[in-house]
């Protein structure tokens, strides 16, 4: 399908701001009570540099010895006090950060899980995963690591300048001398490191994926004599990754190049200030002592600071991704929700298509009695699984009504069971124990009734074989299922979501013609007691159904039991038979 | 294959890069250096300039300060330089030395380990032992920065020195052990958090099944817990860090304290003078980072030396084929399979005359699956033997077996490129000029040349356009090309993950096609397409390898029907031959495989 692209939307920067505070607010109190004890532990944690200046004081004053004790007391309870004041704070920080990040991936989740199908795929199916997954890591990164480091050295950074001005005003002044340089650097940075940083993930994942790739395709690679060239596609990713990693480790280190010219620049301004100061007897030798051990304690939190710059920033432009889906508004609900009379399935001169010079479907027209089923026969592009999709709901016809139970597809009872329901040929395995895989289809289902239905589906053997039983983790990084096991259980899933109306899309194919005799059976005992409708890639499932339709470019060509139609001269659909039982008719062309 | 151990993977690494290293560690130690004499030189300001207020002390000394300065950042900014490249490069040279043996005609190293494992070895792994080379300068850095920071410290005074020495690593052993119980607390809540951090997308991934079955609800209620659960984990591991990090800072605040206790009273008593004691208190925050380095380049080169080992034991696999004689040619075809025993086979012999289309079924489809592996030379027979043209296969170069009998396998993988990259080998440029293929008459005429044809598999008329051409016509990728946008120069996603399961199976079987090789072995190459499509392929396969040897592994009665012969395997032996019609009348057993 040639679609446009049409990304799902991203959030403005008044929007993330609005959805930022609706997070805060009602954690203000947490956040309040966080700053103010971290605060509080950071100005503690500034007596330091004054009572070792009051201790050089002392000794250039000739004070005894024992007199010593009395700072160095002070000293060992401002390490105590302000190590668990910084616990103490940095914990209200992670409590504040972690629980607005928990609402705001729930809330992302939410609505994400209910957007229209049709609008995820025309935003390209990468669009939707990466913002679940890079996204929200990213976000999660920097709120957990990122955002305590950072409140703990501004902090720092505000807390020591007040310490100098405090001394003498004139010590900050001299400190302040490096902030231009600063200022200066992280502009400098900021404006190289973004789309560096993006260029260099996007070639680590390049090489990332053709390592997979190459790797996972080796016996393909190595039947089709094709090594040379994965090598060099290889080497090649590989080498790109490491030339723009090394191009960030050149910005990085002139980047703290420049920061160590504004140390020097700093640290010689307070010294002389110091010495100024002291010469004309304004302050201490302690208290220029103390002044130049919070400049040189600056040199850590300054660096923190500064680097976290750009994990802000790539955070910044993750967020408005994930706001951008979890603030979509909700879609409308139908006026008046309806439920269907029985299960019977209608779909009247339905014609669609997805581009406005393409059409798909022509007028085509099904009627489907409760319980019955029909399958759907035709060559690639003949618009099977578009009306299977229609039928389902993915996309609504450009002409036409479909309906359930003589109520309308739109008009169907959102919060209601389902009507319809839609297999298709993707199989997925949801990460997790096949029971919670199991029950995302009925969530209150007793382990009984999975059992029930996997034994229905003909997988209970297996299921019953596996190492720890409904509890098994399957999915990402657990036991793998094979295709054909896996069609099962989205067919087990079927069964316990128990629709009046089910859409069958290729469902046998991905799992081979051994695995497929397997899945037919299989299908028709999920089908029981329900209406379906089959795109049938194997003849077989054809012959099982009650009627049989051969679609060809968007309209109905044939419509007819198995039997009437093997037996249509000159038909469609018989010259399929014909070929498939293997006559001796089928033309052969040797 | 020649055995690596990890040691001899870790000294290739290291010898390779010894240059950078070594221009690493020595700039790394100016860096160490520099850092270690800031302190230093504010303590000798105070003493020289600030106490005795000489403006010429103050300017000698901030130009020293300078100094100072200019040798750490320009150390730091090249050692730190030399030694990334050192360790991104290692680590390049061993990704694409595992590739290699991965790739390598013999096999043997994806035997038994998962592609993900794999590739995490050549990521991760090869990345591992790369920072070897980053972490050996920066060690050998720290450990110089702790020799000129005693010298240093022990110069200005014996016991203050001594203090500081022994008592930094002493203090930050005592915060390891205060802060161990908190940290491996954190460590079991990563678990939980890592769960939900892949839950998310997980469920997107699987948005599509879940809105076939309507779970949308049950999945956000599902994906709410977890995310409960995760928030109360994170809180726990994030408090156990917190309470980590003040233990830390505690402990270290008292360090100094003492520093500044036995300093303070030395200095009072006129054994050392101010400067010193300044320099020490420095000192003593000074060595906290040399220290802290040096446990990170201890617990990278234990990594480094892990990573090594599973390198080394890639590198090391058996190969799974052997066997290296040429291939004597030209091929005519001709394909003999004699008491050939493996996975579930069982003294299984075939005769396949050279031109002809024969047919296999396997009752088992995982006999089906051995005996492709055998064919493909994947794995060597128990016992029993293949031979083609009267050659076995065990005895030859497996890349020239694969030149004249290819095997397209029915989980054959796609790859990221244009449609066109796919199904040409990149040695398909340098085909034989036009007139040369002319007696071609076996090119179909192309069912679909309609103005859908992509026009540029039609209008350009190199032999390796007309090849690409045939071969998508035979497979029905012709429609796959059409509906790509830029028709055969569309680019398909990784592992053509962008098609759908029956378009990939017609490009790959296009693919197959267009290698041109004397025998072609096809495994259930249509399963995935639908019932009209396959009629085309059937007889696009037919016409495309007239007069070439083609073997179809399959149970689909499409295919099966156009074979000169079929043969039926039971119980991993030959049990019928004869044609389609025959076996179909005639037993029973292939009327249930082949049309149950």
């Amino acid at each position: 399908m040639t679609e446009q692209r049409e990304l799902l939307p991203i959030a403005t920067g008044r929007q993330t701001v609005a959805a930022l505070r609706a997070l805060l607010r009602p954690r203000r109190w947490l956040a309040a009570a966080g700053l103010l004890v971290l605060t509080a532990a950071t100005g503690i944690g500034l007596a330091v540099a004054p009572l070792l200046g009051h201790v050089v004081d002392l000794v250039t004053t000739g004070a005894p010895a024992s007199a010593i004790t009395t700072p160095v007391v002070a000293l060992a309870v401002v390490a105590v006090l302000s190590g668990a004041a910084t616990a103490w704070g940095l914990t209200l920080i992670a409590r504040l950060g972690e629980g607005a990040l928990a609402e705001l991936r729930e809330r992302f989740l939410n609505r994400a899980l209910r957007l229209p199908l049709g609008q995820v795929e025309r935003a390209g199916s990468g669009d939707l995963t990466s913002r679940a997954g890079n996204d929200l890591n990213a976000v999660a990164s920097v709120v957990r690591s990122g955002l305590p480091e950072l409140a703990r050295s501004l902090l720092a950074i505000f807390l020591t300048l007040a310490g100098l001005a405090v001394l003498d005003w004139r010590f900050m002044a001299a400190a302040l001398l490096a902030a231009p340089v600063q200022l200066y650097t992280v502009w400098w940075y900021g404006g190289r490191a973004l789309p560096l940083y993006a260029r260099q993930r996007v070639a680590v994942g390049a090489q990332q994926q053709q390592l997979l790739e190459t790797i996972g395709g080796a016996p393909t690679v190595r039947a089709l004599r094709r090594r040379e060239q994965h090598l060099g596609l290889v080497t090649g990713r590989s080498q790109d990754a490491v030339d723009l990693t090394m191009r960030g480790v050149n910005l990085v280190t002139r980047f703290y190049a420049r920061l160590n010219l504004a140390e020097f620049i700093g640290l010689s301004a307070v010294l002389a200030t110091g010495f100024l100061l002291v010469r004309s007897g304004e302050v201490s030798i302690g208290a220029a002592t103390a002044a130049a051990l919070y400049f040189h304690n600056l040199f850590t939190p300054v660096n923190i600071a500064l680097g976290l710059i750009d994990d802000v920033q790539s955070a910044t432009a993750a967020l408005v991704r994930i706001v951008g889906v979890a603030d979509l508004p909700e879609p409308a609900a139908p006026p008046a929700p309806r439920t269907p009379a029985d299960a019977s399935l209608h779909a009247d001169a339905v014609s669609h298509s997805y581009t406005a010079d393409r059409p798909v479907l022509h007028e085509v027209t099904i009627a489907v009695p409760a319980g019955q089923r029909v399958a759907l026969v035709g060559a690639s592009g003949a618009g099977k699984s578009t009306l299977a999709g229609l039928v389902a709901g993915v996309h609504e016809p450009t002409s036409g009504s479909i309906r359930v139970g003589g109520v309308g597809i739109g008009d169907l009872d959102p919060a209601g069971r389902r009507a319809v329901a839609l297999i298709t040929q993707e199989v997925y395995v949801f990460a997790g124990t096949l029971a919670e895989d199991l029950r995302l289809a009925r969530p209150d289902a007793t382990d009984d009734e999975l059992t029930a239905a996997l034994e229905q589906v003909g997988a209970a053997e297996w299921a019953a074989a596996l190492p720890e039983g409904l509890t098994t983790v399957v999915g990402e990084g657990g036991h793998r299922l094979t295709a054909a096991q896996a069609q099962q259980l989205a067919l087990a899933r079927l069964v316990l979501a128990d629709p009046a109306v089910a859409v069958l899309d290729e469902a046998t194919a991905e799992a081979g013609s051994a695995g497929a005799r397997v899945l037919e059976a299989s299908v028709v005992a999920a089908l029981r007691g329900r209406t379906g409708l089959l795109v049938a890639h194997r003849l077989t499932q054809a012959a099982l159904a009650d009627r049989v339709v051969v679609l060809d470019e968007g309209r109905i060509v044939e419509s007819g039991s198995h039997d009437e139609l093997r037996e249509t001269p000159d038909g469609r659909y018989a010259e399929l038979w014909r070929a498939w039982s293997g006559r001796r008719d089928a033309d052969r062309t040797a | 294959m020649p055995q690596f151990t990890s040691g001899r993977v870790l000294r290739d690494a290291l010898r390779g890069q010894a240059g950078r290293i070594t221009g690493s560690a020595l700039l790394s130690t100016g860096h160490q250096a520099g850092e270690a004499m800031v302190p230093v030189v504010i303590g000798l300001v105070v003493d020289r300039a600030v106490g005795t207020g000489s403006s010429s002390e103050l300017l000698a000394w901030l130009a020293v300060l300078g100094a100072v300065f200019v040798t750490l950042s320009f150390s730091f900014r090249f050692g730190a330089r030399l030694g990334e490249r050192a360790a991104e490069q290692a680590g390049h040279l061993l990704r694409v030395r595992l590739t290699d043996r991965v790739l390598d005609a013999h096999g043997g190293a994806d035997t038994g380990r998962l592609p993900g494992t794999l590739a995490s070895v050549a990521t991760s792994d090869a990345g591992r032992v790369g920072m070897v080379a980053l972490a050996l300068p920066l060690g050998i850095a720290g450990i110089l920065g702790l020799v000129v920071g005693a010298v240093a410290l022990l110069r200005v005074s014996l016991p203050l020195g001594l203090l500081v020495l022994l008592g930094t690593p002493l203090m930050m052993g005592l915060a390891h052990l205060l802060g161990r119980p908190l940290q491996r607390r954190s460590e079991v809540e990563q678990d939980r958090i890592a769960h939900t951090a892949g839950l998310a997308a997980d469920m997107v991934g699987g948005l599509r099944v879940l809105k076939g079955i309507g779970a949308e609800r049950a999945a956000a209620e599902r994906y709410r817990l977890s995310s409960r659960a995760a928030l109360t984990a994170t809180v726990h591991a994030a408090r156990a860090k917190s309470w980590h990090d003040g233990t830390l800072l505690a402990v270290n605040g008292l360090f100094l304290a003492i520093v500044a206790l036995v300093g303070g009273r030395l200095a009072a008593d006129g054994d050392i003078s101010v400067g010193a004691l300044i320099a020490a208190v420095g000192m003593a925050q000074y060595l906290i980072g040399p220290l802290s380095m040096l446990v990170w380049v201890n617990g990278e080169l234990a990594q480094g030396r892990g990573s090594a080992v599973r390198i080394a034991e890639v590198l090391s696999s058996p190969p799974a084929v052997g066997g290296g004689a040429p291939l004597p040619g030209p091929v005519t075809g001709r394909l003999t399979v004699r008491g050939l025993t493996h996975g579930g086979l069982r003294d299984l012999d075939l005769d396949v005359p050279a031109g002809q289309l024969v047919g296999v079924v396997a009752a088992d489809p995982a006999h089906a699956e051995a005996l492709v592996d055998l064919l493909g030379r994947e794995r060597e027979p128990d016992s029993g033997a293949i031979t083609l043209d009267g050659h076995d296969l065990s005895t030859l170069d497996p890349e020239a077996v694969r030149g004249a009998l290819l095997v397209a396998a029915h989980d054959a993988d796609l790859f990221e490129g244009t449609l066109r990259d796919n199904v040409l080998s990149p040695a398909a440029d340098a085909l034989p000029l036009p007139q040369q293929r002319t007696g071609d008459t076996t090119a179909p005429p192309s069912p679909t040349s309609s103005p859908e044809q992509p026009p540029t598999a039609a209008s350009n008329t190199s032999p390796a356009a007309e090849l690409l051409a045939t071969a998508l016509a035979a497979s029905g990728a012709d429609e796959v090309a059409a509906t790509l946008p830029g028709g055969v120069d569309g680019v398909l996603a990784e592992r053509g993950r962008s098609l759908s399961g029956g378009q990939r199976q017609r490009v790959a079987l296009a693919r197959a096609l267009a290698a041109d090789a004397p025998v072609l072995v096809l495994h259930e190459p249509t399963t995935a397409v639908d019932a009209v499509t396959e009629l085309r392929i059937v007889h696009g396969v037919r016409r495309l390898r007239e007069g070439r040897t083609t073997i179809v592994i399959t149970t689909s009665p499409a295919l099966l029907a156009a074979a000169d012969t079929v043969h039926f395997v039971a119980d991993g032996a030959l049990t019928a031959s004869g044609t389609h019609e025959q076996l179909v009348r005639e037993h029973t057993g292939y009327r249930t495989t082949v049309l149950a």
